[in-house]
């Protein structure tokens, strides 16, 4: 009885609408290269890119639920953290992809730091552990605007990636920075994957989404083990920050916004589950691209709704998300 | 067993429920009578607790089906079935531990009536009070009405637990190993309150103590790996060799 | 420690007449950046607490009701010109059937997944208002108006203050009474353990459902007497830093005593108007403090005092009477949140 029916058939009936309703927008005037196919391609293709930008941030706060428990609320602040990091490192004269590997290394230094001084010491209390990170988020969103300003700005992508290239549809063209990024996640998806199926410390990982009184009877070095997720969970959101920074622009405010996609993430899919991130981040990239040009006009505003009615249906036909299991 | 004029309490058929590949419990049919005292016995791991959930619907079965007073409940949902007239108790007590022990009953006794949302008089509503005290009474608690049900000791809250099944006067109550960590004393002032239950009210109970199981019980289940073994009156259990090997060494276990 | 009835109420009721004086005695500026201001905290904070303590439910959605509530009120009198006690009740009546909506997305949720909904909830509120057109956008809503005998919150803030300690006091006296009625006594009994008052018939669901619509009443007159104070409101009164203000509000305080919330609202708002003229950082400063609390005594101020409180006794040779009336609506009783943390998972039989 994890699915309710009712809701189930009626959030089938939406997802139909919605896709009717977009097909028919985008491809009523045939398919043709007169007609609005092109705008849905692209529009696809942002969607999807800001999907996978969604999953390399928002797997990191995944990893760290599913093994610890620990909801890391400053997930946010540690992707603007990462964009920034980067940016500086930039400033002083380093190429993009070291200071995209760098600042992604710092910003899981930052969260190995919160873990060791302030979450491995209260495993277990998980609200308290929340609330800790919230504190941790609002130092962090402060003191970034000390150290980087309030100015909006953004980097630059490498030289290599930041031309734009055919799609060989519609003589379209498209950034390659943005198919980058899918790249990136796919890549970013394949080693979590590989990790969590094939070693050890995947073992832990998924013993702890299983059954947390096995964890620590597996005999292996747990507090390294946990340290060690957090590292790499914070590291995710960091590199997440180059990329939103190359791409979107690094500002306050940006912490909320990804710490809002992340949440909505990790709710759809099921904490702490990857192939639920993924799903996650898909129908979240696509329902804001996808809503900004069709829906019609008096609402375009209103496009956050969408994001609401997300949770909703999700929530009321699975409460534990899409792919979470209910422990 | 022999079917008689009075429909069944309780009815299970094939009732089955996987942890994953793992079966806790697999095809048992249970049939048990208006007014009999049911013991379930079994090792550790052997699946009594796992049935017990699957009958007041903690747990999905899946497969098989449950009925109780008559009616298939199998999809019923845990509070409706509470609602028929289902009481039980947890092999780990679940008192609620900010309320006192007064509160933790008032709530026992509300729960199978109507007003759940009622704003006024609520609260102290008399007819609850007054049953919430005389339940009190029967499970020993009446100088402990006041205590926080938290901060009462082991024996106390196991106690309470029974008082929370019995106060809203079940049709059927289940008990998951009720003698679990009680002193000597403690258990034979059980056993003495489990003889003296009303006959109206039908008794599954899950024990390991045989003295206070075979005592009480007037019929037999034996569960091994989730499977029923035999059934039987004490006598026969008590002759039974089989029993012995399972239970040796083993009294008083926690799983 | 525990007083008798009558003394109690003689207490409260001089605290109370006291507070009356505050206008009297201090400064219009003290009357309107500390005293008002704390009260609203106080008012808003106290629809997280009394979801807290007697729900075990940590809101973070309680902002966005906030903002629902003074948000559709400002509309209602600035664009629509509809009398504002007339827009209050009606904007509070909406906020509460947002309540209800949120209360039934996330009834089947615990613990950290229920602070993760509530906040996702809060953020969306924030960026709704923030971005539709019909709201004013960044800039909000200016010029509202309070009724008559309010008159005008900024130069004569004595009013608007009387006003809200009053509902201060009834939102307070009401959370009291509601937790000793069946269904308050029961929606402890589902923070306690919800798989058992299952197993005792009740719908844990509904419970949690309707504490939150209760909630959302708090925090939507908390939020109409706070933008009648501030004649106006903007996205930035419900913005992620003010969610996270409100919850150190009510952690300062105590998560889980009702009355922290007007404790931590006062502390809050003393250090904001004191200190930020000596910090420029004034939110690394509250994140410090934050922290400092929940490493130090998760139960917050409160929580504090009451175990100094004890400790003081038992030095004095009072020997606590274990058999002592403890009613239900004291929350004294109330886990504090490292059981709370643990628990949030154990009420779960697994489906
Ligand atoms: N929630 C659960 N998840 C996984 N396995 C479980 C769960 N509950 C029980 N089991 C397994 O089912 C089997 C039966 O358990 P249980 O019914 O508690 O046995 P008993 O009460 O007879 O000691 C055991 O092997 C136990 O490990
Ligand atoms: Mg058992």
């Amino acid at each position: 009885m994890l699915t309710r029916r009712g809701p189930a058939l009626l959030s089938w009936l939406l997802l139909a609408f919605a896709i009717v309703w977009v097909a028919i927008k985008a491809f009523g005037q045939g398919f043709g290269i007169s007609g609005n196919g092109p705008q849905f391609v692209i529009t696809a293709l942002n969607g999807v890119s800001l999907a996978a930008l969604y999953f390399i941030t928002a797997s990191g706060f995944t990893l760290i639920f599913g093994l610890m428990r620990v909801v890391n609320m400053a997930h946010g602040s540690l992707y603007l953290l990462g964009g920034y990091v980067a940016l500086d490192l930039v400033n002083h004269g380093m190429g993009w992809w070291g200071a995209m590997v760098l600042a992604a290394l710092i910003t899981g230094a930052v969260g190995l730091l919160v873990h060791q001084a302030l979450l491995r010491w209260n495993q277990g209390q998980d609200l308290r552990q929340a609330l800790i990170t919230i504190a941790v988020a609002t130092i962090l969103a402060d003191q970034m605007i000390v150290h980087f300003g309030a100015t909006p700005s953004s980097l630059t992508p490498p030289a290599e990636l930041a031309n734009s290239i055919g799609l060989g549809l519609y003589h379209l063209e498209y950034p390659v920075f943005r198919l980058f990024i899918i790249g990136a996640a796919l890549v970013v998806a394949l080693v979590l994957w590989l990790v969590i199926r094939f070693t050890r410390f995947g073992m832990i990982v998924r013993a702890g989404v299983d059954d947390r009184a096995m964890t620590s009877s597996l005999g292996i070095n747990v507090p390294l083990v946990f340290g060690g997720a957090f590292f790499i969970g914070a590291a995710l959101a960091g590199l997440g920050g180059v990329m939103g920074g190359t791409i979107l622009s690094l500002a306050p405010g940006q912490d909320d916004q990804f710490l809002l996609s992340s949440l909505v993430v990790v709710i759809v899919g099921g904490l702490g589950s990857l192939r639920g991130a993924a799903v996650g981040a898909l129908l979240l990239g696509l329902i804001e691209q996808l809503s900004a040009v069709y829906l019609p006009q008096q609402f375009t505003n209103d496009s956050i709704l969408l994001t609401f009615i997300l949770l909703v249906v999700v929530l009321a036909v699975r409460p534990q998300g899409l792919f979470g299991r209910r422990t | 067993m022999t079917a008689t004029a009075a429909a069944p309490m309780l009815r299970s058929r094939g009732l089955s429920r996987y942890f994953g590949a793992v079966p806790a419990l697999h095809g048992v049919d249970l049939e048990v009578l208006p007014g009999e005292r049911r013991a379930i016995l079994g090792p550790n791991g052997a699946g009594k607790s796992t049935l017990f959930n699957l009958i007041a619907g903690d747990l999905a079965p899946s497969e098989g089906t449950v009925e109780l007073f008559g009616r298939d409940v199998t999809v019923l949902a845990v509070r409706k079935r509470a609602r028929l007239g289902l009481g039980r108790t947890y092999q780990t007590s679940r008192v609620l531990g900010g309320l006192s022990v007064e509160d933790n009953l008032y709530l026992a006794v509300l729960g199978a009536r109507r007003g759940h949302l009622r704003l006024l008089r609520g609260g102290s509503e008399r007819a609850i009070r007054k049953r919430a005290r005389e339940v009190a009474e029967q499970v020993g608690l009446a100088d402990r009405q006041h205590a926080v049900a938290g901060s009462l000791s082991h024996g106390e809250q196991r106690q309470l637990e029974i008082g929370l099944a019995l106060a809203p006067s079940p049709r059927l109550l289940m008990l998951d190993e009720p003698a679990a960590g009680l002193s000597r004393a403690e258990r034979l002032s059980l056993t003495k309150m489990l003889l003296e239950l009303d006959r109206e009210v039908t008794l599954i109970i899950i024990e390991h103590d045989m003295d206070v199981a075979l005592t009480v019980a007037e019929h037999v289940t034996m569960l091994h790996q989730g499977e029923k073994l035999l059934e039987g009156t004490p006598q026969e259990i008590r002759a039974n060799k089989m029993v012995h090997d399972l239970y040796l060494g083993n009294t008083h276990g926690e799983g | 420690m525990r007083l008798s009835v009558p003394v109690r109420l003689v207490l409260s009721a001089a605290l109370v007449a006291a507070l009356a004086l505050v206008p009297a005695v201090f400064t219009t500026y003290f009357t309107s950046a500390v005293a008002v201001r704390a009260l609203v905290f106080g008012l808003a904070a106290v629809s997280l607490t009394f979801l807290a303590a007697y729900g075990g439910i940590v809101s973070l959605a309680q902002t966005g009701l906030y903002g629902i509530a003074g948000f559709l009120m400002a509309r209602f009198i600035v664009t629509n010109g509809m009398d504002p006690i007339l827009a209050a009740v009606l904007a509070i009546a909406i906020a509460v059937m947002f309540g209800l909506l949120f209360g039934a997305i996330v009834s089947g949720s615990e613990g950290i997944y229920l602070l993760m909904i509530t906040l996702a909830l809060g953020v969306i509120t924030y960026y709704f208002f923030s971005q539709s057109g019909s709201f004013g956008g960044h800039e909000g809503i200016n010029g509202v108006s309070a009724p008559g005998f309010v008159g005008n919150p900024v130069t004569h803030p004595a009013a608007i203050y009387e006003v809200l300690l009053a509902c201060s006091v009834i939102a307070y006296v009401g959370v009291r009474l509601l937790a000793r009625t069946n269904f308050g006594l029961a929606l402890q009994g589902v923070r306690d353990d919800p798989v058992r008052m299952r197993a005792l018939g009740f719908n844990v669901r509904l419970h949690r459902t309707l504490a939150f619509a209760a909630g959302a009443l708090i925090a939507g007159l908390a939020g109409v007497l706070g933008t009648w104070a501030d004649t106006r409101i903007s996205p930035g009164t419900i913005q992620v830093s003010q969610v996270i203000q409100l919850m150190t509000i009510a952690v300062i305080g105590g998560l889980y005593r009702i009355e922290g919330a007007w404790v931590g609202a006062l502390v809050f708002t003393l250090l904001d108007t004191y200190t930020r003229g000596i910090t420029a950082r004034f939110e690394t400063w509250i994140g410090i403090v934050l922290l400092v609390i929940l490493i130090l005594s998760p139960d917050g101020l409160t929580g504090l005092a009451s175990r100094v409180f004890t400790l003081v006794r038992r030095r004095g040779g009072a020997t606590p009477t274990p058999s002592s009336p403890t009613p239900a609506d004291d929350a004294a009783t109330v886990p504090d949140p490292e059981q709370v943390g643990t628990g949030s998972g154990q009420g779960q039989v697994a489906r």
